[in-house]
Parts: C-alpha cells; structure tokens; sequence
C-alpha cells in the first residue's frame, strides 16, 4: 500500500551549490524539502525513488548525487562517497538525507524509452514492497513553454503539462497512464516514465493533495505536491 | 603555480584575507599630476568623491599618494604630508573599518599617514628610505617591498640590464622582507611588488610577469601594479588612454599566477576580471549559474 507520494522536479539547480552565489530558485528548494519532509513524516517502512534514466535498474541504496557531472570544481566537496546515481535519483536521495530519513530506501531508475505497460507494472510492483510504502517520484513536466525554455517555446507544451497538474491536483492520477510518449519526447518531458510509474503505483484516488509548488521560472514545468495514500 | 595551501593569511588593518582572495587596490592621487588621471583628484572632494565611488565598485583597499612616480617639479616633505595626510584622515573618519594604503617611500611622510589611520605603507622605490620599517612596525602597520632596481625615487630606467630580472626581483623584495620582519613588522602584513615599469624596461616587465609565479612561490603575498603602465603601451603600441584591454589582459596572467593584490585606475572592470579568474581556477563560485541546470 502507498502510505503517500512526494512529488519533486529532478532539476539539477536543485542542488544548492549548483546555482553559485545566488541562490536562484529558494522557493522551489523549500517547497521539495517541505514535500519530501512531509513524506518522511508519513512514517513508511520503506521509500522507493523514482525517476527516468539511461537503464532500468535498482541502484546501491548508498548511491550519491553526482555533483561533478554538472559542476566538475564541485565534485570534490560531495561528502559522501557512494557511487554516483542518475540525476533523479541522486536528487531524491539528497532530499530524503537532507529530511532526515535513515529507513530503508529503493533507488529505482526507469528506461526513458520504457513503455507505458512495463512502467505501470512496475508501479504495481513497488506498491506491493511492503504496508506502508513511501513514494518519492522525481518528474516534472515539459521544457518547451517559453523562448527561453530549454527546448524553445512548443504551443503543445501548456495542454500537455495541464494534463499532469490536473491529475496530481485531482489525486486520479488515471490519465497519466495514456501520456503520449512521441509528444513528451518532442516536449523534452524526460519524466514520463516515472509519471507512468506512479499512476501503476496508485490506481486508486488519493485520500488527498496538496501543491507545494507549480511554476515554470525557466520555461520547465516544475510541480512540487505531496498526495496522501488512498 | 605554487598551490594556495602555500599562501599565507594577509592582515591589513582589522581585516584578514585568506590565500584564495583577490584584492583590488583602488588607486586615489592627491597629485596635480600623475601620469593616468592628470590631476583628477587633486581637489580633496572630488578625491573623497572617488573614494565613495571605488568602495562602491567593490574596490577591497584605496591606495593613496600624493607624488607622482615620474619626474617632474619637486615634491617636499611638508607638500607631500599636506596632500595626503589630512585627507587620510578624513577617509579614515569616513570608514572606520576601510583598509587604507599609503604610497610614500619617506619614513617622515609614513609616520604621520600612519597617526593619520594608514594600515599599509606602500612604497614604491624598493626601500630606499631605510627607516620606513621601523614606522611600519611602531605602528602595527603593513609594508610593501618593491623592485625598482636601486633606482633613487622618481627616476627613469635607463639601460638598466640584468643577468637575470627575476632573480634581482626575487633577491631585493625577499630581503627587504626580512628585514621588515627582523626590524618588527608583522610577517602577516607584508606584501612584496616586482614593481613593473619601476627600473625595468619593457621586456624585463613582460619577464617579470611571466615568471611571476617565482615571485609567489616563497609565500608571501604579491602585490602587482600594472594599471595603464608604459610596459603595457609599448608592448600594444598603445597611447595612455588605449592601455585598458591590456591592463587587464595582464591582470588576468597575475592572477592565475598567483598574485594577490592589484592595484588598479578600474575598479570595476579589474573586479570582474579577478573575479572571473577566481572562478576559472575553481577558488570562487560562480554569481548565477542556471544555464542547463533547468
């Protein structure tokens, strides 16, 4: 059973050293801490991290952020020394360090390509890990909503993104399970897969929501959320 | 070059710079002549005003002086302490906390720039006043030992030659170095400067600066002063006022060299310029940095 799901963009300025002097982002920081806090709260028996990447794997539980892979000067000062995780998983591992979990955690990365049957039954099976599971799901929406944006403003981006909101913001999370994989793709919404992870996760409508934070400041749909389990 | 765990802390006044900080020095004359800014700040408010002005572009110290370093009409005694030390004063009234640098190379002048609120003597000439150490150790103060060559104060280099500039660099400021120490200045407020310009011509200043790293590898801090100087012009085929670009060409070689401490006309533009460097060798973050971090 899920016990709750926290929702976090797997943005690499999330790492704090990453954005030099300035702080860049504070807002979005604190919503992912308040989220991922509240997830630790929720007291599951064990926490698996989502999030899209090269391979479908489990990665060792001890596995770190790879500060050095986006700020070579940086990589030094990371203080903990196992191996390197995909950007969403070590994002998601920092944040439950830094929430101060010490429970059992699960590093599951998610083939980008994955489709969306396999991401489901893979949701499924992390459902089944124990009672009271914690999911923290490291997504976030399209990259193509501005000039600026990483992959140019897409008019498709907006519809596409809306669809995510309103599922996470409703707690049916049912048409996440349709995403179209060609559009998020075209859209440089690396996080489909995890999406569809979580709705195989959670068939169910969540007992309720909460949006810590929804904002796109550099043309990437970020939504911070915490859902309660069903 | 010599790596920063080598580098000591530098005091200067209350203030304590650790190895991996750049300074920038602020140039402020009290001169109706020097060479740059031809008397800009000879009137004392517009000299307070480009304090304000300097502090504000991040300037770490102000380096004031009050006789040009080229010949030209007789500066005494009295003139030099009557341009300067009033308005040493009135800077240190202004910034109680504000490092503030002296460039004399007379022990008298010292003295009083120092009752005045001076935390650093600045002296130019390579220690041709023998006495300015003791001043600078009454008063708890820092010295800066320079290379002119054993040229007397405000003299052109003339077929001055050296078997080795580097090593004549390296002999004269270490020694006198020592000899501030021995005589009681604070070894953490002691500063050494190759001088350019001062008793070398052009291609010894070009080898001063690409050999600078000897210069840092003793350890104490190195102070350069290149702003607009002839060895820059010369080299670019450049009037006083085309000598920006190479200013800071050279003050971005010093910095990866290891030197600390820049004494410069533009604030602003050596600012970036250091700050820059500093990021590049990994010694300061960057100020934003959001591309492709998304």
């Amino acid at each position: 059973m899920i016990a709750g799901v926290a929702i976090c963009p797997p943005a690499p300025l999330l790492a704090r050293e990453l954005t030099g002097l300035d702080p860049v982002v504070p807002e979005l920081r604190q919503a992912c801490a308040a989220a991922a806090e509240r997830l630790v709260k929720a007291e599951p028996e064990v926490i698996a991290v989502v999030g899209s990447a090269r391979r479908t794997a489990v990665w060792p539980a001890d596995g770190r952020l790879n500060l050095a892979a986006f700020g070579p000067a940086l990589g030094l000062r990371d203080e903990k020394t196992g191996p390197p995780l995909p950007l969403p998983l070590g994002l998601g591992a920092r944040l439950l360090d830094e929430g101060g979990y010490t429970g059992p955690r699960l590093l599951q990365s998610v083939h980008s390509g994955e489709p969306a049957a396999a991401c489901l039954r893979l949701g499924a099976r992390l459902r089944t890990l124990s009672d009271r599971v914690g999911l923290l799901v490291m997504a976030d929406g399209s990259a193509c909503r501005s000039l600026r944006a990483p992959g140019y403003l897409d008019p498709r981006a907006a519809a596409f993104d809306a669809t995510i909101a309103d599922a996470v913001r409703s707690g049916d999370l049912g048409p996440l399970r349709a995403m179209d994989h060609g559009l998020a793709r075209e859209l440089l919404a690396d996080g489909r897969p995890a999406w569809q992870v979580l709705a195989g996760a959670m068939p169910g409508r969540a007992a309720s929501t909460e949006i810590h934070y929804e904002a796109d400041p550099f043309g990437v749909f970020y939504l911070v959320a915490w859902l309660a389990g069903e | 070059m010599t790596g920063a765990a080598d580098q000591r802390t530098l005091h200067l006044g209350g203030r304590a710079f650790g190895p991996r900080q750049r300074l920038v020095m602020a140039i402020v004359n009290r001169t109706p002549d020097s060479f740059y800014d031809r008397g800009a700040t000879w009137e004392e408010g517009a000299a307070m005003e480009r304090v304000h002005q300097v502090l504000g572009e991040g300037a770490d110290i102000v380096d004031i002086g009050g006789v040009p370093a080229a010949p030209g009409a007789d500066v005494s005694v009295t003139e030099e302490i009557r341009r300067t030390v009033p308005f040493v004063a009135a800077v240190r009234a202004a910034y109680p906390d504000l490092v503030i640098s002296v460039d004399t190379w007379r022990h008298q002048v010292a003295r009083e720039l120092c009752a005045a609120g001076a935390d650093l003597v600045n002296d130019t000439w390579g220690g041709w006043d023998e006495r300015l150490p003791e001043v600078a150790a009454e008063y708890g103060v820092g010295l800066v030992c320079s290379h002119a060559g054993g040229l007397p104060p405000r003299t052109r280099p003339y077929r001055v030659e050296y078997d080795d500039v580097m090593a004549d660099v390296l002999e004269r400021t270490l020694a006198q170095a020592d000899r501030a120490v021995t005589r009681g200045v604070d070894p953490s407020r002691v500063i050494i400067d190759p001088a350019h310009d001062f008793g070398k011509n052009s291609w010894h200043s070009l080898e001063v600066t690409r050999r600078l790293d000897e210069m840092v590898a003793p350890g104490w801090p190195v102070l350069v002063s290149l702003s607009h100087k002839d060895f820059i012009g010369e080299t670019l085929n450049a009037g006083r006022d085309e000598r920006l670009v190479g200013t800071l060409a050279t003050t971005a070689v010093c910095a990866w060299l290891g030197a600390r401490v820049f004494r410069a006309h533009q604030v602003t533009q050596t600012r970036q310029v250091l700050d820059m460097v500093s990021a590049i060798r990994g010694e300061r973050p960057p100020a934003r940095t959001v591309r492709g971090l998304a």
